[in-house]
């Protein structure tokens, strides 16, 4: 045997034999390419979707994606290039309509296109990172069409036109424009803004620049109003039906800001009919509108609310300066009132119940208000006369109102113990002539006063309806173990403890025998149950009812003060007084004598007594006599009365000294009590810690604050520091 | 000391000055350590310079009221002749202050000693050589700021809280008369138009501080300042008056 060769066993890659015939390829692609053509003629019925999937499955499972990918792009630009060109064609209106037909046939085609292709999108594209069929489709579309030159700024301009005369008036096709943005808004958000939305809104900053400058000119600032909510709602209208909801806020802001931010200042203080006249005129719908306009734009609100602020201050102003409206206290505080009715209803009604504008309102109250120093002077006597007369048949439910709205006025003052010291005043006077229309009515007050103010402000006030009530049981007792006064003059008797009432300066005058007799049973028997006390009589507040014939017979009941009891009286055992007379045997002050005889004899209607001589005033040489001829219409007559008044420059100035001097002790009881917690302090702040605890009585002057700290000094309270004089030690 | 030439005049200042003590003293030590000022000054400290109780109660009796045990007026006045000063002058004043007297015109026993004790004098002789030290203690700030208060509770009547204005506008005359104050004859005159009552000690001890710290000019006076309401109503005053313009236009 020979030498045999030892073949090697080659072992190969199992070739996979797959006949790829490049004209295959090419013979794929024509098909392909063809039904493209097909579809775009709109001929696609004829066409077998699943032949055509596979034929595109295949050239891309053989590797002849790129080809395919190719071949459709150009085929695609190739046919849009030819639609480009038919709506160029298309004249005048027509164009937008062959626009959005095409673009119509092209989406009903690109689907197409795409689900035949799928699997080239679902596998070449993605591994070659190439853009997917629909994209691609839209790219193709907007370069091809959209940005063609003569169709892209052709597109603009009639869109914009169609807006345009649609702002204008006319009726346009607005589903078209629906169609026409949409696509728009399908081929890309930076296509919509660079090709319709940024001219858009350019041109509407134009338009409405000249629409407002003209509206400004001719228009009162409420037409004007009216005319710019018109247009912002048309925008937002637009915007819902043909436009992308994005745009909304840029063309509303492009509104505001063309029609109100930059007209604002002239709309508001346009003559006769700008904010102010709209606030006078109580113009809620205008004035409502300007609310929900301004409020879009910055600082909108707050100028109507500065203009507002400024306008209530004047006026508020002018109401507390204006001698004529300070001369009847109550019809003064009634407007007020009216006033914050007023503003409360425009703020409720047409600027939303917006609490900014609450506080404004309150501040500007609160500064005018305190302009005048008479203000809670004048509020109590509001509150006086309603609760003597005004709250007459008035429901319960209305009185509380009545009574809130006092209380609000309140909180405005600064100088709350002024108010404090009237009130207690008046209400002494309201009780003591027992002409208070409503109990109820005066106790919810005093409640909430209490509320506002705590404590100490009304216990006080409280005392003075106990002593009110003690002094009706006390009459009765007293009554009850006298029966045998009970055919003489009745006395009615109210004990007032000394700390609650305003005091006065007790001066006794001379009563006649009868009462005086009856007044010392009275002393021994209150005296005799409550040891350890003093009674004074306070004559200069009492009344006497007394009944008088007159020289023809007439009778009349008289109502007087007592010291004109006192006067009458003394007539009983004498036909003539001169007034040295009257003055000895009384014991009543001169000028309170003087006051009483002027008001029995110079006035018409009380004329009681005759006077010689008949002038006004009263000489220390006249003489007195009881006026026979005296008529009246009544048989009650009511002469004397213990009515709360404003108060006239002399009392005024006695009672602010008094306020001076009652809050002296509250700043310094305020100083030591903070030192005593805060042991060392400086000036600067003591000042301010001060004024803050006092605020919800009155206002504190540094300077008096200052003279408190130097007198508690002085009483070894506090000392300076001795190497910081300006700070302050605690003294225990 | 006007025998002695410049040389010597001025270490007799110095020791004085040092030592708190009077000329002759100052003489007799310079003398013995051979006008060696440090030396002598040690060898004063180093020999404590005693007082002599008996003396020293000699000399109280020489001025005590012969019925009660103090020294009053009286007393007072032959102090004055003895130390050739007028009872009015300010000296006496800081005598009292080294005295810690309670009040004007008497010394109780007490005080008297004391104070002589702190002099460091025992005799006339030595009391009368001491008085341009004592003079001098006004020139110090610290030591005039003491006595300027302590004038208060001197001065003012016995019993009292504050100073008769009278009172007080004659110790500030007093006291201030070295000063060279330009506001002080308008702060006096301001009184006596406007103020017309007692002055508080706070005041008292506060206006110093207002004629140290705050210049004729006003310019850094400080409204805000805690500076009593007296004073804030002086500079009202000052302007109202237009007093204090001239220094403005100045600035």
């Amino acid at each position: 045997m020979s030498n045999q060769k030892k073949r090697n066993f080659q072992i190969e890659a199992f070739k996979h034999r797959v006949v790829v015939d490049p004209k295959y390829a090419e013979k794929t692609w024509s098909i392909l390419e063809h039904a493209i053509h097909e579809i775009y003629n709109h001929n696609a019925s004829g066409l077998s979707f699943e032949e055509l999937y596979r034929n595109a499955y295949n050239m891309v499972l053989h590797k002849f994606g790129e080809k395919l990918y190719s071949g459709l792009v150009a085929t695609m630009t190739a046919h849009l290039k030819e639609i480009s060109k038919s709506i160029e064609a298309a004249q005048g209106d027509l164009f937008l309509e062959e626009l959005n037909r095409k673009w119509n046939d092209h989406n009903k085609a690109l689907q197409m296109i795409r689900d035949i292709l799928m699997y080239m999108d679902r596998t070449y594209i993605p591994n070659t990172h190439k853009t997917p069929v629909h994209e691609l489709g839209l790219n193709l579309w907007r370069d091809n069409v959209i940005h063609s030159s003569k169709i892209q700024s052709r597109l603009l301009s009639m869109l914009l036109e169609l807006v345009h005369r649609e702002r204008t008036g006319e009726v346009i096709d607005r589903g078209l424009m629906r169609n026409i943005i949409k696509m728009l808004m399908d081929l890309g958000s930076s296509v919509y803004q660079e090709d319709f939305e940024k001219p858009f809104l350019e041109v509407s900053a134009e338009f409405y620049m000249g629409e407002s400058q003209k509206f400004i000119e001719c228009c009162d600032c409420g037409d004007y109003l009216k005319k710019a909510d018109l247009r912002l709602n048309e925008e937002i209208e637009r915007v819902t039906h043909y436009l992308d909801v994005k745009s909304e806020v840029k063309i509303t802001n492009v509104v505001e800001k063309e029609m109100i931010a930059n007209h604002m200042m002239r709309l508001v203080h346009m003559e006769n009919s700008g904010l102010v006249n709209m606030l006078l005129d109580d113009k809620y719908e205008d004035l409502g509108r300007m609310y929900n306009l301004f409020r879009r734009v910055p600082n909108g609100l707050s100028t109507i609310r500065d203009v507002m602020t400024s306008h209530l201050r004047e006026i508020g102003k002018q109401l507390v300066t204006d001698a004529e409206k300070l001369r009847d206290p109550v019809e003064f505080v009634q407007r007020l009132l009216d006033e914050k009715d007023k503003y409360d209803s425009i703020i409720s009604q047409a600027f939303s119940n917006d609490k900014t504008f609450q506080n404004a309102l309150n501040s500007s109250f609160e500064y005018f208000i305190n302009l005048n120093n008479r203000s809670p002077e004048f509020i109590s006597l509001y509150v006086d006369d309603k609760l003597r007369k005004g709250l007459k048949g008035v429901s319960e439910e209305d009185v509380e109102i009545i009574l809130d709205k006092v209380m609000m006025l309140f909180r405005y003052l600064q100088e709350k113990d002024v108010f404090e010291k009237y009130y207690k005043q008046h209400l002494a006077k309201r009780l003591l002539s027992g002409k208070t229309v409503s109990d109820d009515a005066e106790r919810s007050l005093i409640v909430k006063l209490k509320t506002e103010c705590g404590y100490q402000f009304t216990s006080k006030l409280e005392g003075m309806f106990t002593d009110m009530k003690t002094s009706q049981d006390t009459m009765q007792g007293f009554y009850a173990s006298h029966p045998e006064l009970t055919d003489g003059p009745t006395l009615v008797v109210q004990v007032l403890t000394t700390g609650s009432w305003p005091t006065q300066p007790s001066i006794t005058c001379n009563l006649p025998a009868e009462m005086s007799a009856l007044c010392e049973k009275f002393r021994s028997y209150y005296l005799g149950t409550h040891t350890g006390r003093r009674l004074s009589w306070q004559t200069n507040m009492g009344t006497a009812d007394i009944k008088a014939t007159f020289g023809k017979g007439q009778k009349h009941e008289l109502n007087v003060s007592t010291y004109q009891m006192c006067v009458l009286m003394l007539f009983n055992n004498a036909d003539r007084l001169s007034y040295k007379e009257v003055e000895q045997a009384t014991g009543i002050p001169a000028s309170d004598l003087k006051r009483c005889l002027q008001s029995m004899a110079c006035v018409k209607g009380k004329n009681v007594l005759r006077k010689e001589p008949m002038s006004k005033d009263i000489g220390e040489d006249d003489a007195f006599f009881v006026n026979d001829k005296f008529t009246s219409k009544f048989y009650k007559v009511k002469i004397g009365t213990v009515v709360a008044q404003k108060e006239s420059e002399p009392e005024k100035q006695e009672t602010r000294q008094r306020v001076e001097e009652d809050r002296k002790p509250q700043i310094e009881a305020a100083i030591v009590r903070i030192m005593k917690s805060r042991r060392v302090l400086d000036h600067n702040n003591i000042i301010a810690e001060v004024t803050k605890q006092l605020q919800s009585r009155f206002l504190a002057n540094p300077t008096e604050i200052k003279k408190r700290i130097e007198s508690l000094i002085e009483r070894d309270f506090l000392e300076r520091d001795n190497n910081d004089r300006k700070l302050y030690r605690y003294l225990a | 000391m006007d025998q002695l030439d410049n040389d010597k005049k001025e270490l007799v200042e110095r020791f004085m000055y040092i030592a708190g003590e009077g000329e002759k003293v100052a003489i007799e030590y310079l003398n013995l350590c051979d006008w060696d000022v440090e030396a002598s000054i040690d060898y004063f400290y180093d020999t404590p310079v005693l007082v002599d109780d008996a003396l020293l109660e000699e000399l109280y009796n020489r001025y005590k009221d012969p019925n009660i045990d103090m020294i009053s007026v009286d007393g007072i006045t032959l102090l004055c002749n003895d130390l050739e000063v007028d009872p009015q002058d300010i000296i006496m004043l800081v005598i009292s202050w080294h005295m810690n007297a309670s009040t004007m015109c008497e010394y109780s026993k007490m005080e008297f000693l004391q104070g002589l004790q702190e002099l460091s004098v025992d005799t006339v002789e030595k009391f009368r050589d001491k008085i341009s030290y004592i003079r001098s203690e006004l020139n110090d700030e610290n030591k005039f700021h003491d006595i300027y208060n302590f004038a208060f509770s001197w001065a003012k009547e016995k019993g009292q809280k504050s100073m008769a204005l009278n009172t007080a506008i004659g110790m500030w005359r007093l006291l201030f008369a070295e000063k060279k104050c330009h506001l002080l004859d308008h702060w006096c005159q301001f009184l006596q138009t406007r103020h017309n009552k007692a002055i508080s000690r706070d005041t008292w001890s506060q206006l110093l501080e207002f004629f140290n710290k705050v210049d004729t000019g006003l310019e850094n006076y400080d409204a805000e300042g805690a500076w009593p309401y007296l004073i804030d109503e002086f500079v009202e005053y000052l302007n109202e008056n237009g007093i204090n313009h001239s220094k403005m236009v100045a600035h």
